[in-house]
């Protein structure tokens, strides 16, 4: 085993003055989750709002639960569904990518060896 | 079996209970491996086991979905590649990744991008590679396979490397110039560089290697010196049992 130390203190003071900051992997997950709370808590609350709308007989308390609930609960809706999309749709295409990149390496080991045993004739 | 040392000091390099894959596909299932500073390290496995794909992760070219990968005791993942290039971490792909339709002169030259004079990154790669100096003009894709691995090597030293990756040195090469690459691969292994090398044919590099490791479907089964391992080799790469 071989040391230099110089070149290894060097390193190891370049790789502690990085600026690391938290994995992309992890946020992507958590966005995701994020998304589907959000969606779920806009629910709960568009349909609360909409039961106290009913039973609010007054037309200035309709207008306030709509306000705070309804209308909240769909903007929520709204935003946790497109974070939920954004980020499945995501996985999905990355996932879609490698089955691409997997069948044309398949593809292309059979023309290989078809061209093979073209070339050698049959055994 | 004689565990990686890394008592003494943090390893350059130490992936912990790495996770990753290509999207839904999981091909890492936690693998832990260290790289103590100034030694050589073999990752062996049969095909598919999941060695590039860790040598993506400890380069940041892939990013784990559980787990850490650490340089010198530091947490970096997620770090972009360009970065950890920049502070010498140095990968030589599977396949070279020169460019074929360039002089061996212009392929050096691309080095300089990162900063470094042509002048000084031609002395380093002619003074060890003295071949590449007689073939500076030449196209690099028409040069011999080995040829070509050098003008690779010599790319990658030039940006004075601390940790260097190496995929599949030996691909594609006859036995004589792989163990005339692994004789370079010594030689910058003593000037310093703590070496990962990954390969499917394991016994020309066990001579170089101080630590070596087996990988297997996505997990590192057994590390140790390469006197101890050399006998699990067979077992690992056939698919039978461990007398």
């Amino acid at each position: 085993m071989n040391e230099q130390p110089e070149r290894v203190e060097q390193f190891q003071a370049e790789i502690n003055s990085m600026k690391v900051k938290a994995s992309g992997a992890e946020n992507e997950s958590r966005l995701l989750i994020l998304g589907i709370v959000l969606a779920v808590a806009g629910l709960a609350l568009a349909i609360v709002g909409g039961v106290q709308v009913g039973g609010a007989a007054d037309a200035l308390d309709q207008q306030s639960f709509l306000a705070t609930g309804s209308f909240l609960g769909i903007a929520l809706i709204i935003a946790g569904a497109a974070l939920f999309v954004r980020y499945s749709l995501a996985r999905y295409l990355r996932f879609w990518l490698v089955r691409l990149v997997y069948e044309s390496r398949a593809n292309t080991d059979r023309i290989v060896e078809a061209i093979d045993r073209a070339a050698h004739g049959p055994e | 079996m004689t565990p990686i040392d890394t008592s003494a000091a943090p390893p350059l390099l130490e992936l912990s209970g790495v996770r990753a894959g290509y999207g839904s596909i999981e091909v890492l299932h936690g693998v832990n491996l260290a790289v103590p500073a100034g030694s050589v390290v073999a990752l062996l496995g049969p095909n598919g086991a999941g060695k590039t794909t860790t040598l993506g992760v400890a380069c940041g070219l892939i990013e784990p979905t559980a787990g850490k990968v650490l340089m010198a005791g530091r947490d970096v993942t997620g770090v972009a590649p360009e970065e950890l290039v920049r502070r010498g971490v140095v990968t030589i792909p599977e396949g070279r990744g020169i460019f074929p339709n360039l002089t061996v002169r212009e392929n050096l030259q691309m080095v300089t991008y990162g900063g470094a004079r042509l002048a000084d990154v031609e002395a380093t790669a002619y003074e060890r590679f003295p071949r590449l100096g007689e073939r500076r003009k030449q196209l690099a894709g028409t040069m011999s396979g080995g040829e070509q691995q050098m003008l690779a090597m010599a790319r990658g030293l030039a940006s004075n490397p601390a940790l260097l990756f190496l995929d599949e040195l030996s691909m594609g090469l006859a036995p004589l110039v792989v163990e005339e690459l692994y004789g370079i691969v010594a030689q910058i292994a003593r000037s310093g560089v703590s070496i990962l090398v990954i390969e499917q044919f394991a016994r020309t590099v066990l001579g170089v290697a101080d630590y070596a490791a087996i990988m297997l479907n996505g997990l590192v089964r057994s590390v140790g010196r390469p006197a101890d391992i050399e006998d699990e080799l067979s077992a690992a790469y056939l698919g039978g049992q461990k007398p």
